[in-house]
């Protein structure tokens, strides 16, 4: 209570101010006035008394000095007056204080903006329970490194029952449909899961309730639970969705619940519904048979099991497999699963484009610093005469410093408010961009912990930038020497601009090396041939059978809608080819199979081929502007019925038929899955080969491909590919307008130009190249800035000296040289630094790059040039004005 | 004049208090004449050691200040013992009393059975 009291009292004092001073002294002078009283009531003379008196107080203004302190907080007083003191010398020197603050706020900017990114996409704990005990499989073999083979629910039983230390293996099957609304369809991405799902992923609902293994097997009524983003989207967020009845693919099913928030892998759904909605999934096809490859698996740690336990009795189990069941596994490619905890599952493909942005901020905010560092310590030379002033008159080295702290974090607090001002608008563009490859987007947030972080960053800067200036010792008042002029700059103290400098140039050059690197990526992208001969291309699709429901009546009424549409757009003005096939070009195909050669039999251990299952008609490939290298294109005549043919690409003839001519050869699907798919294994004739496209993207290596005629195969997929002369994109409303009137429940979307689906390829590139080019040219100006300074600096405490050496008869070239040359060593040993750092930093990022050698020796020459043209640009000012210095004025000082 | 000493942490606060309690309400210097008086001069306090003291009382409630009339007539500022002040001088007094008797009991020459 007491001590509350008095720091309550204390507290008061700080504010107390002159009123108690006055209080004070007058309360001294009566003490004074009372002894001098009594003193001549002993008998001396006033003048003695009085002397006597005073002599007694011990000095008055240490008592009063003393009393103050007690009064109030001296160290919080101290701090105000530091503060005071602080914006007062950093207002007058206001031309540093802006370089230094645009500088932090760009740094610190860029790190915030990056860093809540970072946090929300990869760092965050998971919204599920116990997220990270969550665990997500991968079966995969050679070939497309990419591809996700999935498991069969054969698969996963086994899983299940040989795996102790997953606890619970739920069961997740990627699925669309069409949801019919009055009059508007919507297609619906959706998972299909069992029972436990929500129990193994830790989820719960918000609204209702969600699946529970009750809802497992055939016979029981389907049912729903809406994602929380779709429930806000579609409905609103009207809670009196829950146990209503919607039409899905002429399906009725109930909506059970609302999901709380929550990222899904590896696809954004709509909604999650147990498997009686699909005939398909509780078939005896998909239960029993161990190739059919459809699920993916979720598992969640059993307690007190580890990450390492879970992982060697997965691969015990899978090589039980592979050793009993030869014939679902291709030996050859060598089949593996990977355990991966499902967090980093869900941030891998985000992750590398992330940590690069984070690297070239953190460059950034280095060079910032070293700018400020540099900065502080001109500045601090420029002040060593008031610092020593300061000491001399009797205020310790840790009170200096912390004068010199105060000042530092008034600057970098400064700049950490303008940092998160730039981070906010930072952060909106990065979140569109990181929503393409992170299911986790939403949960970027400037939060406290992201705050937290800038905070921690400004405050270890201003004791960093607090640590390089240095102080007066304590009691050198020989150093009031120091008020005498300086004839040259401490050395010690310019050794460390000079390796500021450097440092600023070299992690500069690795920054603009690694733009460089990204900019070359993005234009080799952009100019990968695509396989069309024109880009005057569009691409509409158009799913008209239902996947569920194949059967030959629906298949040949949907054939008969396609001819429909066909015709009446290929009457559009400015059409000039109207296809239809299963899939649209520079997109990869719903279905692979494996598939054989007449006569080429695999040899041992070799990997079994597959290939992109497409149809086409006749006018599909003239449509799309995909190139016919040999033989013919389908015609009218391949008819069901009529022979079997197809049309294979150059990847396809390159794996098969190297060197020989492949009309007239025959090949067939094959392979476990074929039975699952309403395609045949007989022998088709090869009858033509087109040239490759880049289905899987600009930078994926085309994959083997047969296209069979559109009249001869089941019509699955489906949409058209339209040319025109010119401007295509602006046919996309007409003939949007066309399909929706022949067919009013099919839900139209992707209708997009080649030229926007090679866009899609190029785009997160090209942001890379932007973001990372913005860095490189931030970290550019502010070395630039940096040598400048610097060289100006040291011009500027060297006038004398250089002032001395013109006097004795150099002349101004002479002087200016030296300066260039003086800059010159910093740039050069920055160049051979940072180019060595790019070179590593190329490997580091190889994975980001296409069509560019990390080490690519035109990026690097071309990057040192730009940064030396600047850099001597930056040394040319402040040798241009020692050049113009007047030996006279400088030595008559 | 016998030998100076320094005034102990935290004996003074004990000797302004005493002070106050026998003499009423006194200022400054009428405390700092009484301490020196008591202690046959062998104290001396300048200001910059009392007045802290004082304000410290003041701060913590145990004595309360206020400007008034001195017997000859000068405005001086009068420190008056609360009643807070009171129970602090007393368990101060006994615990300066349990500390003293205990060191004295410890310094006296003795020697002990083997």
């Amino acid at each position: 209570m007491r001590y509350v009291r008095a720091a309550l009292a204390r507290l008061a004092g700080v504010f107390a101010g002159h009123r108690a001073d006055d209080d004070l002294r007058d309360e001294l002078q009566s003490h004074l006035e009372m002894e001098t009283a009594e003193n001549i009531r002993r008998g001396m003379h006033p003048d003695e008394a009085r002397r006597r008196a005073l002599l007694g107080s011990g000095g008055l203004t240490q008592a009063v000095e003393a009393i103050r302190d007690q009064r109030g907080l001296p160290w919080v007083e101290g701090i105000a007056a530091d503060i005071r003191y602080a914006v007062r010398a950093l207002s007058h020197s206001r031309a540093f204080s802006v370089v230094v603050l645009v500088t932090l706020a760009l740094g610190i900017g860029a790190n915030t903006a990056i860093f809540s990114v970072v946090r929300g996409v990869l760092l965050k704990p998971l919204p599920h329970r116990d997220g990270d005990r969550l665990i997500y499989l991968r079966q995969s073999a050679d070939g497309d490194e990419r591809a996700n083979l999935t498991f069969s629910v054969p698969e996963v039983r086994e899983f299940r029952a040989g795996v102790p230390s997953l606890g619970g293996i739920a069961e997740y099957s990627s699925w669309f449909g069409t949801l019919q609304g009055d009059n508007v369809a919507v297609r619906m991405d959706m998972g299909l899961v069992t029972g436990n799902f929500f129990e193994v992923m830790g989820l719960a609902p918000v609204l209702g309730r969600v699946t529970e293994p009750s809802d497992d097997g055939i016979g029981v009524p389907p049912v729903m639970v809406l994602t929380h983003e779709f429930w806000i989207r579609r409905f609103g967020g009207d809670s009196a969705v829950v146990g209503k009845q919607v039409r899905l693919d002429g399906n009725s099913v109930t909506v059970i619940g609302v999901l709380q928030p929550a990222p899904f892998f590896p696809d954004r759904v709509d909604a999650l519904l147990n498997m009686v909605v699909s005939p398909h999934h509780t078939s005896a096809f998909m239960v029993q048979n161990r190739s059919h490859r459809m699920t993916e698996m979720i598992a969640r740690l059993a307690p007190g099991a580890t990450m390492a336990q879970a992982r060697s009795e997965v691969a015990a189990v899978y090589g039980r497999m592979l050793r009993e069941h030869t014939e679902a596994y291709d030996a050859g490619s060598h089949p593996r699963v990977a355990v991966i905890p499902f967090k980093e599952a869900l941030g891998e493909r985000a992750r590398p484009t992330l940590w690069l942005l984070m690297g070239a901020a953190a460059f950034v905010l280095i060079i910032s610093a070293a700018n400020v560092a540099n900065l502080t310590l001109m500045r601090g030379v420029r002040r060593e005469h008031e610092l020593v002033v300061r000491a001399a008159l009797g205020a310790g080295v840790s009170r200096l410093r912390r004068l010199l702290l105060v000042e530092n974090l008034v600057l970098t607090l400064l700049g950490a408010v303008l940092g998160v001002v730039i981070a906010i608008g930072g952060v909106r563009l990065l979140t569109s961009f990181v929503a393409r490859t992170s299911a986790r987007a939403s949960e970027i947030r400037l939060d406290g912990m992201v705050l937290g972080f800038t905070l921690a960053l400004s405050v270890a800067l201003a004791l960093l930038l607090s640590l390089v200036a240095s102080l007066p010792k304590e009691g050198t008042f020989a150093s009031m020497s120091a008020g005498a002029r300086r004839i040259t700059g401490n050395l010690s103290k310019h050794r460390l601009l000079r390796a500021l400098v450097v440092a600023q140039i070299a992690v500069s050059v690795v920054l603009l090396a690694g733009a460089g690197l990204l900019t070359r990526t993005m234009i080799q992208l952009s100019q990968v041939d695509t396989g069309l001969r024109t880009e005057e291309v569009l691409t509409l699709p158009v799913p008209l059978l239902n996947p569920t429901r194949i059967s030959p009546e629906a298949d040949a009424a949907s054939k008969q809608l396609y001819e429909r549409m066909r015709s009446e757009i290929r009457a559009l003005p400015g059409v000039i080819e109207v296809g239809v096939g299963s899939t649209m070009p520079l997109r990869t195909s719903q279905v692979a199979l494996d598939v054989s050669a007449e006569g080429k039999a695999l040899a041992v251990g070799e990997a079994t081929p597959r290939a992109d299952l497409r149809t086409a008609g006749p006018e599909y490939f003239r449509a799309a502007g995909i190139t016919l290298l040999t033989g013919r294109e389908f015609e009218i005549t391949d008819q069901s019925g009529a022979a079997k043919v197809v049309i294979i690409n150059q990847a396809l003839v390159n794996r098969f038929f190297p060197g020989e001519d492949p009309i007239g050869k025959r090949i067939a699907w094959t392979g476990e899955v074929l039975k699952f798919t309403p395609f045949s294994g007989d022998w088709r004739t090869i009858v033509g080969v087109v040239g490759n496209t880049q289905d899987g993207g600009l930078d994926a290596e085309p994959q083997p491909v047969v296209f069979m005629p559109f009249a001869q195969e089941f019509a699955i997929g489906g949409g058209l590919v339209i040319r025109a002369d010119s401007n295509v994109a602006a046919l996309a409303g007409a003939a949007t307008r066309i399909v929706r009137r022949i067919a009013p429940t099919i839900p139209i979307e992707n209708v997009l130009t080649v030229a926007q689906i090679k866009d899609q390829s190029v785009a997160p590139r090209r942001l890379n190249a932007a973001l990372v080019s913005a860095f490189g040219l931030l970290a550019v100006i502010i070395a630039a800035v940096g040598i400048a300074g610097v060289l100006a600096f040291s011009v500027s405490a060297r006038t004398t000296e250089l002032g001395i050496r013109m006097s004795l008869g150099a002349d101004s070239g002479m002087v200016q040289r030296m300066i260039l040359r003086e800059g010159g060593v910093l740039l050069a040993m920055g160049l051979v630094l940072g180019v060595a750092g790019a070179v590593f930093a190329g490997r580091v990022i190889r994975g980001l790059l296409f069509g560019v050698a990390p080490h690519d020796p035109t990026t690097l020459i071309g990057v040192a040039a730009m940064m030396a043209a600047i850099g001597i640009g930056a040394c040319w000012i402040p040798a241009r004005r020692a050049a113009r210095i007047d030996p006279a004025i400088t030595m008559r000082g | 004049m016998a030998e100076k000493l320094d005034v102990q942490q935290g004996t003074l606060a004990l000797m302004i208090l005493k002070t106050l309690e026998v003499l009423g309400p006194l200022h400054g210097y009428g405390v700092c004449r009484r301490i020196e008086e008591t202690s046959k001069h062998r104290l001396t306090l300048n200001y910059g050691t009392l007045y802290p003291a004082l304000l410290k009382l003041e701060q913590e409630g145990f004595v309360t200040a206020a400007w008034g009339q001195s017997e000859n007539n000068r405005r001086a500022k009068y420190y008056t013992l609360t009643a807070a002040g009171r129970r602090q001088l007393a368990r101060e007094a006994r615990e300066w009393h349990r500390t003293a008797d205990l060191i004295a009991a410890f310094l006296a020459p003795r020697r002990e059975a083997p």
